[in-house]
């Protein structure tokens, strides 16, 4: 088994692996066209990689299922074995590691150390913060601390999955362990929101390609989500399209037009208002994705998407559901118009209470 | 109750009786003037059916802008949301100059012919809203002197004006000079009758061909000459309370002489006038019935107790009176009549309930100020009429009669007015 | 929260709040105002009379023949947006959704891009009508705030409707929260102005057609 550590920089690790150069390459052309950057850039990556010192990286996992980690590691371009040994150091993974237990916190504290300033952070699962923040705690330490020590020293912080990107599943109403997102407690660092519930798996792996082979992290948009994956919504991409212009949906599953491929708007599809690269890159190395197997979108790389109204329920629904309040306004409109009749028959009375009664027209 | 009304028709800005307007408005409030108000979208499609606006192109004469002082204070006031139309000035309160201004468009150039309550697509009674407009306007003081002295001496003394010789002398010529009888002061009839007071002076043979065909009905039948006169001009003038003085007059003589059908002559307003508004300002339904002339014949011919000759007068088109026809129902007595004397009809395109006003109605030819007005707009009605190719113009009003008869001198117009009943008179068939 | 998120949930538990508030506080306050019950004869029996009435409620959506030469082109541009709003509101599939979401009852949608076409005519009926409005001279002299805003506030709802539909202009979800307060700006301003006709239309004519078909008057 090769040390991960033994190789200092990608380019020896990769030739120590038998990886040519020119399989290398064309996987930096790869990346780079998913990433929608140019083919120069691919080259420039390339170069780069060879040269760089595979960064420390240390993976932090808070309230989360694990299906994000679980997600990276399915990933088919880079491989996460690929990444693992030949673009990334992973010098702490509570999951992945050998390691368990005092062992696996002094790897860490060492390769903050020998790293300080340089090594990234990679982060799922939201953080509590109710009740002292004692809903998460390892080591003896909350959530809170430990994410405050590692991310002291860290060049860049990427949040993988919508737990750690917007609060994701704990964060929902009633939130009871107070979860909040890394990006509310990280300020004075770069920080990456790669949401998704799970990410695909690629999303995971191309954006820390990017950062480690470019040195900086992706353009990113006004949720901190790189916008070569979340630039578009899944509608835009969706290839049913034209049945929503067309108006053709599915009522229910298994229905004619459900069997015929028809949209799913009907079936509470929230696609035009979730980006993400689920339409294009699709999961399982380009398989498939929720749509198009059937269900649709449920808008989990956004922000709150548990809380925005049933999965079910088409986008035009809405959430308001007070009929309570509808009665009690229409009970006000029935008063308001009566106390204004009423006022209106006295003034009159009083007008004529001046002229003559007989006139009773 | 004193009323102190200012000298009508120059009314100066301290004299105008704001509040009597108002309170005439608040009078008419209630559910009905409600819907009316508040269904108006402004689209303009009243102005389409107004003969004014047709002659002028001008906006000013859209009918509904003539209730716009009644719109107003009913928002402010009597409206749901009168709160917020007030604190915010969303309408302006009803002023006395606004009111002066607006007796132009509620009395020269209105004839209120009801053709704009037809046109309106919300199905808003506009015409009603303009007698309400009327009766505010007449309450501030505002009614134009010719209809307010008229309708001032009528409902004091019964008549419209002084006479000389009186109107009983002139009925009793008329009925020297015909060779009929006029039934005067009987009790217990089935019948009375009355006159048009225009008609005493300018159409007597019509008044003769009232008397000759009740007699020839044998109908039992009189005059009272303490309603002598089936004028009520106080509709013109807009005083809820002298109309109704005026037509009480005629329902009491026709209760004291025990008549179960009361029929008004040849003439517009005062059908209106009897027919369908005595009774809301009586209070109750009228113990009698009330019939157009043309109704009353009608009715005979169909009980086969009228027998008609035919004629020959030529082709003939029909000017279906406003009041009677088109606001007042008498929509197939006219064409009964006719067919039955086998008069040769042309139509004109608008014609029975849709026809055009003959302009003159609602005041409007008292007024002298709006008689170049009323030339105007005359003029669609005459191409109507020419347009017919008749020969013959039949109508059933006394009032449309004369500004048929005013329009021929004016313009050198080829067509004189005929009246239906003389046309019945003349052509009356022995058994 | 986002603005969608706003408009999707309590914008529009507030807009349907404040219409049912308003119309029934309009209405009710015209319905309890006095009664005035007619005492002179009548020509036909009030059955008859309320027949009238209520063919009173359909035919005065067209003119008489005799008007029709002055007042069809008007009526027919008033009445053709009507239909074409009608057709959009009623049979969109995403309006059908969102009435299914408001009242528990659904129908059938027409096919999105017949939809499409028929919004696009009644935006151009309806600026159209606002061109007739601004230069017939008789509109001119009667139209205030209440037609004008009125006019506006409906003209919002179809153009960022359209947007929304054609993806033009800011992204969908912006899109879509514009198009859903346009609805709600509609929605409270309704009870307050002329968009009230929608509610005295049948009543008024019905009303006035009872009242002319008991004279027998034309009607």
């Amino acid at each position: 088994m090769t040390d991960q550590h033994t190789h200092r920089t990608i380019g020896e690790a990769l030739d120590a692996s038998g990886v040519s150069r020119r399989s290398f390459l064309k996987f930096c052309m790869v990346t780079a066209s998913m990433l929608a950057l140019p083919p120069s850039v691919g080259r420039v990556m390339a170069q780069q990689l060879r040269k760089a010192k595979r960064p420390s990286v240390i993976y932090l996992s808070f309230q989360e299922c694990t299906g994000c980690l679980e997600s990276f590691t399915r990933s088919f371009s880079p491989t996460a074995e690929n990444l693992l040994f030949n673009v990334i150091s992973l010098d702490y993974d509570d999951t992945l590691m050998a390691a368990a237990g005092s062992h696996a916190e002094a790897a860490r504290e060492k390769a903050m150390k020998d790293n300080w300033g340089e090594y990234l952070v990679i982060i799922d699962g939201s953080v509590p913060m109710a009740d002292g923040g004692v809903y998460n705690t390892a080591a003896g330490k909350t959530a809170h601390q430990t994410l405050m020590e590692v991310v002291e020293g860290a060049a860049a912080v990427v949040c993988v999955g919508t737990c750690a990107s917007f609060g994701g599943i704990p964060y929902a109403h009633p939130n009871p362990t107070g979860a909040v997102p890394i990006s509310e407690l990280v300020t004075d660092k770069p920080v990456v929101n790669v949401p998704g519930c799970p990410p695909i798996p690629e999303v995971i792996t191309s954006t820390l390609v990017h950062y480690v082979s470019l040195g900086k992290v992706p353009d990113l948009d006004e949720h901190g989500r790189p916008l070569a994956f979340f630039g578009n919504t899944i509608h835009d991409r969706c290839y049913r399209r034209p049945f929503f212009d067309q108006g053709k949906f599915a009522k229910s599953f298994d229905d004619e037009g459900a069997r015929n491929g028809w949209c799913l708007y009907e079936l509470g599809c929230k696609g035009p208002t979730t980006y993400n690269a689920c339409a294009t890159v699709k999961w399982n190395d380009g398989t498939s994705f929720p749509i198009e197997s059937g269900h649709g979108c449920l808008g989990c790389s956004e922000p709150g998407f548990w809380d925005k109204g049933s999965f079910y329920k088409p986008l035009a629904a809405g959430t308001y559901t007070s009929a309570e309040k509808i009665a009690a306004a229409a009970g006000a409109g029935v008063l308001l118009g009566a106390g204004a009749a009423v006022a209106s028959r006295m003034k009159r009375k009083s007008r004529l209470h001046e002229t003559d009664r007989e006139e009773r027209s | 109750m004193n009323r102190e009304h200012a000298n009508p028709g120059s009314a100066t800005k301290r004299e105008v009786n704001v509040d009597g307007a108002m309170r005439s408005f608040a009078k008419s409030f209630g559910a009905l003037n409600a819907f009316r108000v508040e269904s108006c979208i402004h689209c303009g499609i009243c102005a389409d059916s107004c003969h004014f606006y047709h002659a002028t192109e001008d906006p000013k004469y859209t009918p509904i802008l003539k209730v716009e002082p009644l719109k107003q204070a009913y928002k402010r006031e009597a409206g749901p949301l009168a709160p917020f139309f007030r604190w915010f000035g969303l309408k302006r309160r009803v002023t006395a100059e606004e009111l002066e201004e607006w007796q132009e468009l509620l009395y020269d150039s209105c004839t209120l012919c009801g053709r704009c309550s037809l046109i309106c697509p919300m199905g808003i009674d506009v015409a009603a809203l303009i007698e309400e407009g009327r009766r505010a306007m007449f309450e501030a003081g505002l009614a134009p002197k010719e209809l307010y002295d008229r309708a001032e001496h009528e409902q004091r003394t019964g008549t419209p004006g002084p006479s000389e010789p009186g109107y009983r002398e002139k009925l009793e010529a008329i009925g020297r000079e015909h060779n009929v009888p006029i039934p005067l002061n009987h009790d217990s009839v089935n019948v009375m009758l009355c006159v048009f007071s225009l008609d005493l002076d300018r159409y007597p043979k019509q008044v003769a061909a009232l008397a000759q065909v009740m007699h020839h009905l044998g109908e039992s039948c009189t005059f009272r000459t303490e309603s002598l006169l089936v004028d009520n001009d106080a509709y013109y003038a807009g005083s809820r309370e002298w109309q109704r003085s005026i037509s009480r007059r005629l329902i009491d003589q026709a209760v004291a002489c025990g008549a179960k059908v009361v029929i008004v002559p040849e003439c517009g307003h005062a059908y209106t006038a009897l027919r369908w508004e005595a009774a809301e300002l009586y209070g109750k339904k009228l113990p009698f019935r009330v019939l157009h002339i043309a109704e009353y014949l009608a009715e005979k011919l169909a009980e086969g107790k009228l027998k008609l000759n035919k004629t020959n007068g030529g082709s003939t088109t029909f000017h279906d009176p406003c009041q009677v026809v088109r606001k007042g129902g008498v929509m197939e007595a006219p064409r009964k009549l006719m067919d039955a004397m086998g008069v040769d009809l042309r139509e004109m395109t608008s014609h029975e309930g849709f026809g055009l006003c003959c302009t003159g109605g609602g005041g409007v030819m008292l007024l002298e100020r709006a008689r170049p007005l009323h030339y105007r707009a005359v003029q669609e009605k005459m191409r109507e009429v020419d347009a017919t190719g008749a020969e013959r113009l039949l109508t059933t009003c006394t009032g449309c009669r004369f500004n048929f008869d005013d329009a021929r001198e004016h313009f050198d117009w080829d067509k004189t007015p005929q009246s239906l009943l003389e046309l019945v008179a003349e052509n009356l068939a022995e058994e | 929260m986002t603005l969608l998120d706003f408009a999707r949930g309590p914008g529009m538990n507030f807009a349907l709040a404040v219409f049912v508030l308003g119309v029934l506080w309009r209405l009710v306050g015209i319905a309890l105002l006095n009664y005035w019950r007619p005492k002179s004869e009548p020509r036909q029996g009030w059955l008859r009379a309320m027949m009238g009435g209520a063919l009173a409620t359909g035919t005065r959506s067209w003119p008489h023949r005799e008007f029709i030469g002055r007042t069809g082109y008007g009526e027919l541009l008033g009445y053709s947006y009507h239909i074409g709003l009608f057709i959009v509101i009623l049979f969109f599939a995403p309006h059908v959704a969102f009435f299914k979401g408001l009242f528990g009852v659904s129908w059938p949608a027409m096919p999105s891009t017949w939809i499409h076409l028929i919004a696009v005519l009644t935006l151009t009926l309806f600026i159209a009508v606002l061109v007739r409005r601004v230069t017939n001279r008789v509109l001119r002299r009667l139209s205030n705030f209440d037609d004008y805003f009125s006019w506006f506030a409906t003209a919002l709802v179809i153009v960022t409707g359209l947007m929304t539909t054609g993806h033009i202009g800011a992204s969908y979800e912006t899109l879509q929260a514009w198009h859903l307060l346009s609805v709600e700006l509609l929605l409270v301003w309704f009870p307050f102005g002329k968009l009230m006709h929608a509610f005295f239309i049948f009543p008024s004519r019905a009303i006035n057609g009872y009242l002319l078909s008991r004279k027998g008057a034309a009607s």
